[in-house]
């Protein structure tokens, strides 16, 4: 019987033949955490080892800041120093601090992900690594902590779903709204415990950004990580970042063509329509068509899941079909993920024009993804947002929040009301 | 005996001619109010009137925690926006790339003209006095009754006046400038009072420098702070003003003065304020050194264009030392900085440039600091605790002063940078 | 046999997310202690839990209870306010491995969601949980149920107390993990 591409990447980890549903120690090739959780990581790791406690590599740790970057208050900044004291302390050279952005972007950007690494970060994101097969998971500060003390961590070897994705997006319709239309489909717990490898022309042909939105809503099906094997221009990218052995990696953690698979499943993405994910769950998946018309009072477009360049250009495109207007009464906030894209949009002139119509353009952080970051909204107040989760209350109580495409999103702004991009693009 | 500007221009907007220390009440031609716009139409409510005296009056800038930090703020701004519609108020500036800081985008918009009074629910809006208009601070409750009245009780002030001559120096800047007059008058020494700066000194500083030095007004304690409006002020205004009735009002040569103070710009140095007050002045030499955690150039003091440039000549081709915050004063400043490239040469040096806003000035969020932390800021306010944790430490300074702190991680005088 | 826990039942539906257990406002603090005050505050109609939670009272809830962040918040402050088991049909993967890590048990039990549904098991009942066996009693409705047991790894590190004594005893012992 063959392996599946996870049960490569955690033999590698762990030096042994893996089974699926038992448990491994694996060697973790990297230990990461963010302003969030981190200080909790450091003052566990002080604690647990009575503030003498060296940590195994500090080569392999690293701390990024983008949950509340800048910090919104002194408790934040305390954490914030916390980590950056921390790291002083044991050689940790690592510290992407408040002017880059979103960890896992920071990380893959810097070239420290590989695939085949195993990467734990205080993300429940993290997972969105798979999108260059890293095996990146989001753990507590136990983990964390625990992790530093010797290098390794205990993983059930999880079952792998294969999802194949073919044909080509009709215009106006985009990988969000296929990973939407999934979430849909297999609902919250669907991934439980197990591991998802996306294959099929349409993951082949698609960009970096693209396979970054797909795995990072994974863990809004509770799975456990969902994995593309890099090829092409992303395979290129990837070896320019982060060195030629990425390629032999890839070459080894190769999914075998007999590989167990729990199931597979086939989506043909050539007659898929805009998606959203309704008030007050991810899995609460509607066609736009069938919201279309509901009034919003903010549209965000960023996060881990979709805040890169393409992200936005795609939204950019829309408001250019739009005449470079927003809706009178509507607040728009576009968040890039990272500096490096912040500065693309800049020098292509994007920003002016978002400016241009009225739309809010921050520095790089999660945004709105938290609470008490940009974008908090009043009870009464309805949302939609391009990031992963719409949780009752999530980002102020008594308001609610469609998760859109960045396309649809941009609609949105355009129209101020729940709009399907095609009504826009496809004049 | 001749008039201040504070007798000229309360006289003007009482209808008879006035003295100082007399009492009278006037109609404000502008009431500005920004995030706490919300609690003021609660207060404005209990009174019992309805409607807003002239609700065209009123410019609502919302810049204290934008876009909403937390659901409290974000709770605050609808109330303002409810209000605002309500009113038919049209001057609503919301969470937009159409806004900014409220005391730079009431200037840039035209709200701020020579002669006319304006009262804000803000210390500092006595920035406007660079245009040349009487503008002072008040409270909440006193701005709720305004709204009512469409009047509002000033004692006519007692005036100082400051006279700068000559140039400043390369490397030195306005606010060097109004940190060491704040260190000399002290935090009460202006209490009540009208600052009028006089001098060729005042004469040759762009509209942008005239406005930190106004803007600081109130740290000595100042009613309003303004300077003689000219050719810049006229230009600067052209084709934006809200109103007509206005006009360039300015002292008599034998106006009588409560006090009198006068400089020489050409021996100002770089200088700081040291925690935990304004009037806590320091020339550069005797700070030099002190490590710093975070550097923040932004707000209403000196978040304008030319400040952001002075800071990127400095931090051009090389790389900050320290997190260094920027966050530009307006939408407009931010697209002037990305045009000519200041914004790109500041995010290659490393900076982080936040949307415009208040941000952390006064710790709402963009760059809290934590206990033990110390700020390089070219923000107006030092005080215990204001932008974070109560055992953090300020340190006020000029754009070029904080730009060339951040290259180092230590204060640094920006002549050697 | 174990001993007996009883105490009353806060009970939740499915999908329960750790923004609704724990919200991330208060994502700020590090000390576990005062994370009990925040809990459940945005989950609709269980806004007193904080203040009414005795402890020894039950946390029951259906399905895939803790999905979403990876926040360790979400485990402490339900452990620190003196509930001792969390009683779920299932858990989601990461709110799981920090119960866990910190020693703190976590029952799957077959046919809650549906027996939560049904209101075989409502807000207030009377439980009787035995951690040993599983075996769990609703003393007010009469309706028995049970939990299932956990592997030999999740048993032995819930048996140290969590994973650092885990490992610090396994260290002490000088085995190496894995």
């Amino acid at each position: 019987m063959g392996k599946t591409m996870v049960m490569k990447i955690m033999e590698r980890a762990a030096h042994k033949e893996v089974h699926a549903g038992e448990r491994v120690w694996c060697d973790i090739d990297r230990s990461t955490a963010r302003d969030f959780g981190g200080a909790n990581c450091a003052l566990q790791f002080d604690e647990i080892t009575e503030n003498r406690g060296r940590v195994w590599n500090p080569d392999k740790i690293a701390f990024t800041f983008d949950l509340q970057a800048p910090s919104h208050s002194e408790k934040v900044a305390n954490n914030q120093k916390i980590i950056r004291e921390f790291a002083k302390r044991q050689g940790i050279t690592r510290v992407y601090d408040i002017n880059h952005g979103i960890g896992q972007h920071v990380m893959l950007e810097d070239g420290i992900v590989k695939p085949g690494d195993v990467i734990l970060g205080t993300d429940s994101h993290m997972n969105l690594l798979g999108a260059v097969a890293a095996f990146a998971t989001g753990v507590g500060n136990t983990d964390i902590a625990a992790s530093w003390l010797n290098g390794t961590n205990w993983f059930r070897v999880p079952e792998t779903m294969k999802i194949e994705i073919n044909g080509e997006f009709p215009r106006g319709v985009s990988m969000r709204d296929l990973l939407t239309k999934i979430v849909g489909d297999l609902g919250a717990g669907g991934l439980d415990f197990l591991a998802a490898e996306f294959c099929g022309d349409a993951i082949e042909r698609s960009t970096l950004a693209e396979r970054i939105t797909l795995c990072s809503m994974v863990t809004e099906m509770s799975g456990k990580i969902g994995l593309i094997l890099p090829n092409g221009p992303v395979l290129e990218w990837l070896a320019d970042r982060a060195g030629g052995e990425v390629r032999e990696r890839v070459a080894a953690i190769k999914p075998d063509d007999d590989a167990p698979y729990i199931s597979v499943l086939k989506y043909d993405v050539s007659k898929l329509e805009p998606m959203a994910s309704c008030p007050d769950a991810p899995d609460n998946v509607k066609p736009v068509r069938e919201i279309a018309g509901v009034k919003i009072d903010q549209v965000h477009i960023g996060s881990c899941t979709n805040g890169r360049y393409e992200d936005i250009a795609a939204a950019y495109d829309v408001l250019e079909r739009g005449g470079f207007r927003t809706a009178p009464g509507v607040r728009v906030i576009i968040t890039p993920a990272t500096t490096e894209v912040m500065k693309r949009c800049a020098r292509e002139g994007m920003i002016e024009k978002f400016l241009d119509a009225g739309i809010v353009f921050t520095n790089p952080t999660c945004s709105l993804c938290t609470a008490e970051h940009y974008g908090a909204l009043p009870g009464g107040d309805v949302g939609c947002s391009t990031t992963n989760r719409n949780f009752i209350g999530k980002v102020g109580k008594g308001s609610h929040t469609y998760l859109l495409s960045p396309m649809t999103a941009m609609a949105t702004a355009v129209r101020g009301v729940i709009t399907d991009p095609r009504e826009i693009v496809c004049k | 005996m001749g008039k201040t500007f504070a007798e000229k221009a309360l006289g003007r907007a009482a209808g008879h001619p006035v003295s100082a220390n007399e009492v009278v009440t006037v109609e404000p031609d502008f009431c500005v109010s920004h995030d706490n716009t919300g609690p003021i139409s609660r207060t404005f409510k209990k009174i019992g009137v309805k409607r807003v005296w002239k609700p065209e009056r009123l410019v609502v800038i919302l810049d204290h925690g934008v876009p909403a930090p937390s659901s409290e703020h974000a709770v605050n701004h609808k109330e303002a926006r409810e209000f605002m519609k309500e009113q038919s108020a049209p001057h609503f500036y919301d969470v937009s790339s159409e806004s900014g800081v409220c005391h730079q985008k009431f200037p840039e918009d035209g709200f701020a003209l020579p002669g006319q009074i304006v009262i804000g629910s803000d210390s500092h809006t006595c920035t406007y006095g660079a245009f040349g208009t009487f503008a002072t601070g008040i409270g909440r409750t006193e701005m709720a009754a305004a709204w009512a009245t469409g009047g509002i009780w000033l004692k006519v002030p007692e005036s100082v006046k400051i006279t700068a001559t000559g140039a400043l120096k390369p490397g030195v800047s306005a606010k060097d400038f109004i940190l060491k007059v704040i260190g000399d008058v002290k935090s009460d020494g202006a209490d009540y009072m009208s600052v009028e700066f006089h001098g060729d000194g005042i004469e040759n500083m762009s509209v942008s420098e005239r406005m930190t030095l106004c803007n600081m007004g109130i740290e000595m304690g100042a009613k309003n702070a303004v300077c003689e409006p000219d050719r810049k002020v006229l230009d600067f205004i052209n084709g934006k003003e809200k109103s007509s009735d206005w006009e360039i009002l300015w002292a008599d040569p034998d106006a009588a003065y409560a006090r009198e103070l006068k400089y020489d710009l050409g021996g100002i140095v770089p200088g700081v304020a040291k925690p935990h007050t304004v009037d806590n002045y320091a020339p550069i030499g005797e700070v030099k050194g002190r490590k710093i955690d975070q550097v923040f150039i932004g707000t209403c003091t000196n978040g304008r264009l030319d400040d952001l440039r002075a800071a990127a000549a400095i931090l051009k081709g090389r790389r900050v030392a320290v997190r260094t915050i920027v966050i530009p004063a307006s939408w407009n400043i931010y697209r002037g900085a990305m045009r000519d490239g200041t914004l790109d040469t500041l995010l290659d040096a490393g900076c982080i440039v936040c949307n415009p806003g208040c941000g952390p000035c006064l710790g709402a969020h963009m760059g809290a600091l934590a206990p033990g932390e110390v700020c390089v800021s070219a923000a107006n306010r030092n005080f215990k605790g204001r932008m974070g944790d109560k055992e953090s430490f300020i340190y006020l300074a000029s754009p070029r002063t904080t730009a060339a702190s951040a290259l180092t991680g230590a204060i640094t005088d920006p002549r050697e940078a | 046999m174990g001993e007996t826990l009883k105490g009353r039942a806060w009970v939740f539906s499915d999908d329960v997310d750790t923004d609704l257990i724990y919200h991330n406002k208060y994502l700020a603090e590090t000390d576990p202690r005062k994370m009990p005050q925040y809990s459940f505050e945005y989950y609709p109609g269980k806004e007193n839990f904080a203040k009414e939670i005795k402890p020894g009272d039950f946390v029951v809830a259906g399905k895939n209870f803790g999905c979403g962040s990876s926040r360790e918040h979400a485990v402490y402050c339900l452990k620190e306010a003196g509930v001792p088991v969390i009683l779920a049909e299932t858990c989601s993967r990461i709110y799981y491995r920090n119960a866990v890590n910190n020693g703190y048990p976590v029952l799957f039990v077959k046919g809650l969601s549906d027996a939560i549904k049904a209101g075989k098991i409502k807000d207030g009942d009377s439980l009787e949980v035995e951690l040993a066996n599983g075996s769990i009693k609703d003393v007010t409705s009469g309706e028995t149920f049970r939990g299932d047991a956990v592997s030999d790894l999740e048993r032995d590190i819930m048996a140290a107390g969590g994973l650092i004594p885990y490992l610090k005893s396994k260290k002490k012992a000088g085995e190496r993990d894995g």
